[in-house]
């Protein structure tokens, strides 16, 4: 294969590359900045929770300004003033905080960048399909992130409907929104460029020898993330364009009429259906949580075969349970709707539909716990990260079920109950299945490990952490305690558990503290990690045959693919790993 | 009284789940509950043997991996197990519960209707006065001060109704039928108290029926033991307090008045701590105090900048309380909380 890299000037190799290797490593540090800017915006939401109506710290002080915090005076007596955040910043804070985080932040580091560094290397091919739509995808995510962004500088602020944009609020909000609006059809076009081009590699460009059924799960996720990108996006981007003809071109998709805002009727034809929005926003969002997960359950899979040295247990299992679970996922989504006035028969049908699709994620859980029977564990950091993501994203989908069952929704539906629920499934889940990721691929992409202490010292604190976080959200919803709340000291019930919100804020400020040692190793690493071979973990796929890191068009030669990619510990074998290409 | 008192004690904030005050919530909340004991035994069960493949299989013990995959049904039968049991759960709980919570309205002659419309940032209440018929309404009568709701002026049905912003009065151990609708953006109407929760849509109105436990009076939780607090005075957290009015009075040595029966340490923190710093130093070191009004509708679907201070007082009476109170408003007259 030519290496004809160096001949490439700078811009043309490292800004506007084809190469997919260069473009997933732009997708993973601009969603890693992304991750970093959603946290920071969750922070200063976590302090107004934690201490209602109390001045901001000054890191957040400093750099805040109307109208997402005002002035209030903190000493009568010296006339000394501080900022706080305000009801309007809070929920702008809150609508952007969960718009970054799974439009910006964890699809394009979940697909965008691992997808891509490693979908086309495991597939043994050269590169994507379409090089150039691949391109395409990266910038036009960065332009929509950057619009998204810039929501944050428009009179009246960025958008605060929530990151579901429910109308009729979403249509009487602020400029902000308009810019959301916008900002969303740019990036689900780049997601349609960037899923078919996966799909078309997937099936098109496997090396000879690589059948379906010998891919590694990491690519069957990423595939059926594809087709749920691709299918599930379209009808929200319509939706969103329609609910930019109802901000600006006076259109009434979702607007009832007759609406009385602060005592004025809102001048509009009429005769929309808010709950329309509702619906095809779920349609796509239930989908969605799946895109946030099967590619960190992907990942995960990889972690652990290579730590355990033995074949995954239930190869076989673990694709038709994703397949299923993709399938399923786009007839769930009015369980976010229950308490809309959905009577018994739709309910019947989406309670139903819910609690079969937990059983693909059950037997997923089970596949790749039995995989540790037998093995001989390594405990490295991918593993660490990959191993604590189990029990963390058991609870996640174990609290979806009394979420699923409408009865016990009523008293659970819009409390951080829900929130919990989530965030164990991405947060402690996905997130750290990234983490892992990084870990693990690190060497690839670079050339060079990671450290090894550093690596463990981030794990041990993001862990720890990461449950004071978000396990007393489960008792504060179980307190009844509402989510998209500025203050939860307002209510009764809420003042009476406001010390756990005290306690999830200081989890959250340990969790930032804890990704400090994860910083300075990404960096350091990059100039002082050890140098390694190609095949650094003692792997089996294909990626761990190309050169670390691989050059342009990846492999020396082009491989053949003779067995499964999980072959280790093969009995008779000199080594306890059997590599997928034929030497 | 004192026994009253005892019998009506129906739990208190901050305890788990919100006390239960609603005839039918006892299913939702069994529901819950046995989730979580079946959650509880899968994760654990889970977890042991994830731990102890943990231990056993750590690489430092030597040896090779096991190549063939382990045999044996155990996971099989889980996962069947688990399926089995959320079917159990989906048709023997849920379903009937929620047939419950949404068919079968109780009859129109039996319940005490009203109609709760939403708006940013109130609940604006409907009562259909003696005549037990709705008046008329529409957005061209609404006024901000005296007729939120828009009430016809010339609807003879309209005369005797009750409107109220901000206060839901209602009667213990009767059906309570509330019809549900918005203004502007969508609202959600949510008791926790109650476990009800239903979303405020413009354009729509929605039902929801619930039965308050006998007993369960505004007066009798006010005097029962479990929201009555003792509240020590150097560890006190302020949030918890502002909510809270002394249930007596209470003195510095001087014999003056510090705290009075009925009234709070303060809405801020400021006056909050300096009350309480002022109770510290009367050698008080334990207050009594208890909700000024234990109950509370709230807004459950974010609905502007001050959503989360949308909330009404909910007032429970016995019959004969519920009649004086209808009897105390003069219809069109608006009580404001
Ligand atoms: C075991 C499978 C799961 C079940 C039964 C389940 C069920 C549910 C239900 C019923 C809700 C709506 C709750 C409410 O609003 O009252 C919900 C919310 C949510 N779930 Fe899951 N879920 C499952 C897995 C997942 C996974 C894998 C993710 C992926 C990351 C996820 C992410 C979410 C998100 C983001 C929301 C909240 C959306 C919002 O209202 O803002 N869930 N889940
Ligand atoms: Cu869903
Ligand atoms: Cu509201």
């Amino acid at each position: 294969m030519s290496d004809h890299s160096h001949e490439l000037p700078f811009w043309k190799k490292y800004i506007f590359s084809v190469d997919h290797k260069v473009i997933g490593i732009q997708y993973t540090v601009t969603a890693l900045l992304f991750l970093a800017f959603g946290f920071g915006l969750m922070l200063v939401m976590r302090y107004q929770l934690a201490y209602p109506n109390q001045p901001l710290p000054g890191v957040f002080a400093s750099v805040l300004s109307e109208p997402v915090v005002g002035e209030v005076t903190v000493n009568e007596a010296t006339g000394e003033t501080g900022k706080v955040l305000t009801g309007d910043g809070y929920n702008a804070f809150g609508a952007m905080h969960g718009t970054i985080m799974v439009f910006l932040a964890i699809v394009p580091l979940a697909v965008g960048g691992f997808g891509n560094f490693v979908l086309p290397l495991q597939c043994g091919a050269p590169d994507m399909a379409f090089p150039r739509l691949n391109m395409a995808s990266y910038w036009t995510y960065l332009c929509g992130g950057i619009l998204m962004l810039f929501g944050f500088f428009v009179k009246g602020g960025a958008a605060n409907s929530g990151w579901t944009s429910y109308p009729p609020l979403s249509l009487i909000a602020t400029t902000g929104q308009t810019i959301w609006l916008l900002g969303m059809v740019i990036l689900i076009t780049s997601s349609l460029l960037g899923s078919v081009n996966f799909i078309v590699t997937a099936v098109q460009l496997r090396v000879q020898g690589l059948s379906f059924f010998r891919l590694p799960f990491f690519v069957w996720a990423q595939l059926v993330t594809s087709f749920l990108l691709l299918l599930a996006f379209p009808p929200l981007e319509a939706a969103g364009l329609l609910q930019l003809m109802d901000r600006v071109a006076g259109t009434s998709f979702f607007d009832p009429g007759g609406l009385i805002i602060s005592g004025v009727e809102r001048n509009s034809a009429g005769g929309g259906s808010p709950l329309l929005w509702q619906h095809l926003f779920w349609f796509l969002a239930h989908p969605e949580v799946y895109v946030l997960i099967l590619p960190g359950l992907g990942i995960i899979a990889e972690v652990i075969a290579n730590n355990t040295r033995k074949p995954l247990w239930g190869y076989k299992s673990l694709v038709y349970s994703a397949i299923f679970l993709g399938f399923m996922s786009f007839i769930v989504w009015a369980h976010h709707m229950y308490l809309t006035g959905m009577g018994t028969t739709l309910s019947t049908f989406f309670q139903a539909t819910t609690m079969i699709i937990s059983v693909p994620s059950v037997i997923i859980l089970t596949c790749l716990v039995i995989s540790l029977w037998g093995a001989r564990i390594r405990f490295n950091t991918p593993m660490l990260f990959a191993l604590s993501f189990l029990p963390m994203f058991a609870i996640g989908g174990l609290t979806g079920l009394p979420l699923g069952l409408t009865a016990s929704d009523i008293h659970l539906h819009d409390t951080y109950y829900v929130i919990g629920h989530f965030h164990y499934v991405v947060a402690p889940g996905t997130i750290f299945a990234m983490f892992a990721g990084v870990y693990y691929w690190y060497p690839k992409a670079s050339g060079r490990m990671m450290n090894e202490w550093l690596g463990r010292i981030h794990w041990f604190g993001s862990f720890v952490f990461i449950n004071a976080v978000f396990m007393p959200f489960f008792f504060l919803g179980m307190a009844g305690v509402l989510r998209r709340q500025f203050d939860q000291t307002e209510t009764l019930h809420g003042a009476a558990v406001q010390g756990l919100t005290v306690m999830a804020t200081w989890g959250a400020i340990g969790l930032a503290l804890a990704q400090i040692p994860f910083v300075i190793n990404f960096f350091w690493s990059m100039f002082a990690g050890q140098r390694v071979g190609a095949n650094p973990w003692k792997a089996t796929t294909l990626e761990w045959t190309a050169p670390s890191p691989p050059p342009h068009g990846n492999f020396d030669a082009v491989p053949v693919v003779a067995r499964g990619p999980y072959e280790y510990s093969v009995p008779g074998e000199s080594e306890d790993f059997s590599m997928q290409a034929t030497a | 009284m004192e026994l009253l008192a005892q019998a009506a004690d129906f739990g208190t904030y901050g305890k788990w789940m919100p006390p239960n005050l609603s005839v039918r919530g006892g299913a939702i909340d069994q529901l819950i509950e046995i989730l979580h004991y079946f959650m509880a035994v899968l994760f654990v069960g889970w977890g042991i043997f994830f731990v102890y493949c943990l231990v056993r299989f750590r690489s430092g013990k030597g040896g090779s991996a096991q190549y063939h995959p382990v045999k044996g049904k155990a996971s099989k039968y889980a996962e069947v197990g688990v399926a089995i049991f959320e079917a159990v759960l989906l048709l023997g709980f849920s379903m009937p519960v929620w047939g419950e919570y949404k068919n079968d309205p109780p009859p129109a002659d039996k319940r005490v209707e009203v109609r709760a419309i939403g708006e940013q940032f109130q609940w604006n209440f409907h009562y259909p006065g003696p005549d037990g018929k709705f008046g008329r309404t529409n957005a061209k009568f609404i006024d901000n001060v005296s007729n939120t709701i828009g009430l016809d002026p010339d609807d003879p049905n309209g005369k005797d109704d009750i409107q109220t912003i901000g206060a839901l009065h209602l009667p213990v151990g009767r059906p309570i039928y509330v019809r549900i609708t918005s203004k502007d953006v969508i609202h959600s109407f949510a008791i926790p108290t109650m476990r009800v929760k239903q979303d405020a849509i413009p354009g729509m109105e929605v039902p929801v029926w619930f039965q308050i436990k006998e007993g369960a009076t505004t007066a009798n939780l006010l005097k029962s033991k479990s929201m009555n607090e003792d509240f020590d005075t150097a560890k006190t957290n302020w949030y918890r307090v502002r909510h809270l009015v002394a249930s007596k009075d209470y003195a510095d040595k001087s014999g003056q008045i510090i705290l009075a029966e009925g009234a709070g340490i303060g809405l801020s923190r400021d006056a909050g701590e300096k009350k309480l710093k002022q109770l510290r130093e009367a050698g008080i070191d334990s207050i009594n105090m208890h909700p000024e009004n234990p109950l509370e509708v709230i807004c459950a679907q974010l609905c502007g900048n001050s959503h989360f201070k949308m909330k009404a007082q909910l007032y429970t009476y016995d019959d004969a309380g519920f009649e004086a109170w209808k009897k105390s408003t003069v219809p069109e007259v608006i009580e404001e909380f």
